[in-house]
């Protein structure tokens, strides 16, 4: 069995990326550099209420023009259609300018979602407790298994290096990227379009406000009101290839995947570890996988949910790992928290930020929190030279992962 | 690339159709006795299949404190069960590891879709506010592998993988490759499935069961009569560990994994690509640093699917030509998506070790054409090297190979 070999460099060479604050790259970082987040009134499941009312959704109408023909949407769910967007953008890129296409046959689709189809597949559970089973059509809730980002993107874009899903709760996109690195180390696929994807869904919206997690106004991680996460939605992925395969495609470098770490707290199904040590070991991980030393970290695209115990649990897992002086910020406050896709939103957005030497904000962040202590790049952007960045994503269940990246 | 290596297969345990345990799973092998029966849980009255591989009689309070099992759902207690069972048959107590030097790797095809229906009735009933706050941190598909890590304490890496029919499949080959790159010592490789009425009757909706017509409703791999494939659940968790470090008592070593995808399936079902399964079982093979002649016996995806068997039998012919090794079927013994793929794992593993293969339940004919040598009695074979396909709807496919040796 051939070991993934981490000597190998890793080129990023398309982004993809759709949610709250704009359908595609450039729409995306326009609005960080503008600090205008993305939080609005909660408009997806109509009528029904819950205890809080807004949310990060992607209003613009983004699926219209992904297929010649309407009936090749009629079964995919929300979910698929999103990372559909954001995947199709992302291989695009990797397209453009080189001499050589990514290589479709040997390109591996690895995928992270939380509920995949769910949203229909609770539309199809409420008609079927009102007209019963018989009556009730099965097609849309086909794609409600959270293989069919995976499957959809592939199909839709005609891939056959294979698919990987996984649903690790909210450390699913960062962890998509990880199996793809290791996939393309070990020479198993020659590219990878790896990222995550998630929509709104009621069992999602409903569940996290009873927990307590949802803060009724937008989020302020790290903030010392801070009362919860706000919800969002949106898909985002990015295309991996060997490096030396990049070059001789011809393809634009738009950065490096240093590495990758992955760990569990092994404490609790739903809380951290207060004291992050699993987030830490996660960190560590990307470090030492990407060759790395805790001094090189220029910045960190945090975990950053806006909940009491994330957000310092994350703290004490900077402080053990980097320490107090690089600059970490939360884009949850723009897009919300995406569950599945935030790894993959937040990758996207640590490799843009690379590109364009300039630290995303914490938006809405007068006033840090006494347990949170760090430079959380608080309002506005900030210029910064960085060669090295970390991308934080953890999940229920206790599972984190980090993503290690660099400029190219 | 660097350096090759093996993968031991230390431990199993299993919480199956008819059996729990890896003893009894031998057992049920040997008698070729099959752990599908009518299906007695929900109504299926008004539906074509009456059949399933259902787990009846298993008692999670023999694994898990009352305590905790009432914190966990159906597919948690099995899942954690199937681990307790596979430490205890590596012997993981007598030889304990750092926690952070294991990580979990557990698939599945659906996930916890009862807990979710369940919250979601509860919504319906006392409104969206007042749904229960366990069942919603229970509705999350890695809520299995989280019960497992606190359990034993593994702070590795914790990952739930879904792809399909393969879930299980790609979770080891996750945890495999984590154990030769060196992130883990070790690793529990798990994969767990719940059947309930509303993922029944979909199936069965879309015509993917095997149901009465010309032919009786049964499980038939390969079979020129089959009509359609029998579901399963069940858990079957293994102890992964570098064959460096074996003990001598390995049920078998992973050597290689291959990945790909038929681009000619659609989004739902299998297609018609069988060079794409080719490439895949290749790769596995060159993974492993094994030819060809040295696969001696294949453990086939095959479910009764028309599509699915078809597409598999044309790509075995393919690879393997005038000398196709025996192949056995072993969704017949207890369903597909049973354990997520993840007892046709386990039956592969307890083969390798007694040198035996089971006999392909529901295999009489081939359909004309594709013939393949099925193994339809069950008898001492010798194997040094097992190909273990899974090919799931929608294209992808994950092919492995266990080794008898590290």
């Amino acid at each position: 069995m051939r070991k993934p070999d981490t000597n190998i460099r890793l080129a990023v060479t398309g982004i993809g990326i759709i949610c709250s604050i704009g359908s595609n790259a450039e729409e995306v970082w326009a609005a960080i550099e503008q600090s205008r987040g993305g939080i609005g009134p909660l408009t997806t499941f109509g009528d029904e209420k819950f205890t809080t009312d807004i949310a990060a959704e992607v209003h613009a109408d983004f699926a219209s023009d992904l297929f010649e023909h309407g009936s090749e949407m009629k079964r995919l769910s929300r979910t698929d259609l999103l990372a559909i967007k954001a995947a199709g953008e992302a291989v695009s890129q990797a397209d453009l300018g080189a001499t050589t296409p990514v290589p479709r046959e040997r390109t591996v689709v690895c995928t992270g979602t939380s509920t995949g189809g769910l949203l229909e597949g609770e539309s199809y559970f409420f008609e079927r407790l009102i007209r019963g089973a018989e009556k009730t059509s099965a097609s849309r809730v086909l794609q409600q298994p959270t293989s069919g980002p995976s499957d959809a993107v592939a199909k839709t874009l005609q891939l056959g290096g294979g698919v990987l899903s996984n649903a690790t709760a909210c450390a699913s996109g960062g962890a998509a990227i990880g199996m793809a690195a290791d996939l393309l180390r070990s020479g198993h696929v020659d590219s990878a379009l790896a990222g995550g994807s998630d929509a709104l869904c009621r069992l999602t919206y409903s569940g996290f406000n009873v927990l307590g997690a949802v803060d009724p106004a937008p989020c302020t991680p790290f903030g010392a009101d801070r009362k919860g996460i706000t919800l969002g939605e949106g898909a985002a992925y990015i295309v991996l290839e060997r490096w030396d395969d990049a070059v001789a495609r011809g393809a634009r470098i738009l950065a490096e995947l240093g590495g990758y770490g992955a760990s569990c707290d092994a404490h609790h199904p739903t809380a951290p570890v207060e004291d992050g040590r699993g987030a830490a070991a996660a960190m560590r991980g990307a470090l030492r996988d990407g060759g790395s030393m805790e001094s090189e970290v220029d910045y960190i695209n945090a975990h950053g949910t806006g909940t009491l115990l994330n957000d310092s649990a994350e703290t004490r897992a900077i402080l053990s790992t980097v320490g107090s002086e690089v600059p970490a910020s939360s884009t949850k406050s723009f897009f919300g928290h995406t569950l599945g896709a935030a790894g993959g939103l937040e990758a996207v957005i640590t490799v843009m930020a690379l590109q364009h030497q300039l630290a995303p904000p914490t938006l809405r962040l007068y006033s840090r929190a006494e347990d949170c202590t760090l430079d959380y790049v608080p309002l506005t952007p900030r210029p910064m030279a960085m060669k090295q960045a970390l991308s934080n994503t953890f999940g229920f269940g206790g599972s984190n992962v980090s993503l290690l990246f660099r400029a190219s | 690339m660097s350096k090759s290596s093996r993968v031991a297969i230390e431990g199993i345990g299993l919480v199956a159709p008819a059996a729990t345990g890896s003893d009894q799973l031998a057992q049920l092998l040997t008698e070729g006795r099959s752990g599908i029966e009518m299906v007695e849980r929900f109504d299926t009255s008004s539906l074509r299949g009456h059949k399933a591989g259902l787990v009846t009689g298993f008692q999670a309070k023999q694994f898990i404190a009352p305590g905790k099992m009432r914190r966990m759902n159906t597919l948690s207690r099995q899942a954690v069960a199937a681990t307790r069972m596979a430490r205890t048959d590596a012997g993981m107590e007598e030889n304990p590891y750092d926690a952070a030097e294991i990580g979990v790797a557990l698939g599945t095809t659906f996930g916890p879709v009862q807990t979710s229906v369940d919250y979601l009735r509860e919504y319906v009933e006392k409104g969206s506010s007042l749904a229960p706050p366990q069942l919603f941190a229970e509705s999350v598909a890695n809520a299995p592998g989280s019960h497992i890590a606190i359990e034993f304490d593994h702070r590795g890496f914790n990952l739930t993988f879904t792809q399909r029919e393969s879930s299980a499949l790609a979770a080891t080959m996750f945890a495999c490759s984590q154990i030769v790159k060196g992130t883990v010592k070790a690793a529990i490789s798990v994969g767990v499935e719940e059947i309930n009425d509303i993922t029944f009757s979909v199936l069965d909706k879309i015509g993917a069961l095997s149901s009465s017509g010309t032919t009786a409703e049964e499980s038939r791999p390969f079979d020129r009569d089959r009509n359609g494939m029998i579901v399963g659940e069940g858990a079957a968790a293994f102890v992964l560990d570098g064959a460096e470090r074996s003990r001598g008592s390995a049920y078998g070593f992973y050597s290689g994994f291959g990945i790909a995808r038929d681009r000619t399936a659609s989004i739902s079902n299998w297609g018609t690509g069988a060079d794409a399964v080719v490439r895949a079982m290749s790769d596995a093979l060159l993974d492993a640093e094994i030819a060809i002649d040295d696969v001696d016996a294949v453990w086939a995806s095959a479910n009764g699917s028309l599509a699915g068997d078809r597409l598999e039998a044309i790509a075995l012919r393919q690879l393997f030509r005038t000398a196709i090794p025996p192949v056995i079927a072993t969704k017949s013994y207890f369903g597909e998506y049973a354990g997520a793929g993840a007892l046709h794992l386990a039956t592969a593993a307890i083969a390798m070790r007694r040198q035996w293969v089971p006999a392909s339940l529901g295999f009489e004919r081939a359909e004309s054409g594709l013939e393949l040598p099925v193994n339809k009695v069950g008898r001492p074979h010798p194997m040094r090297n097992i190909l273990v396909n899974s090919l799931s709807a929608g294209g992808g496919i994950i092919c492995a190979v266990i080794s008898s040796q590290p």
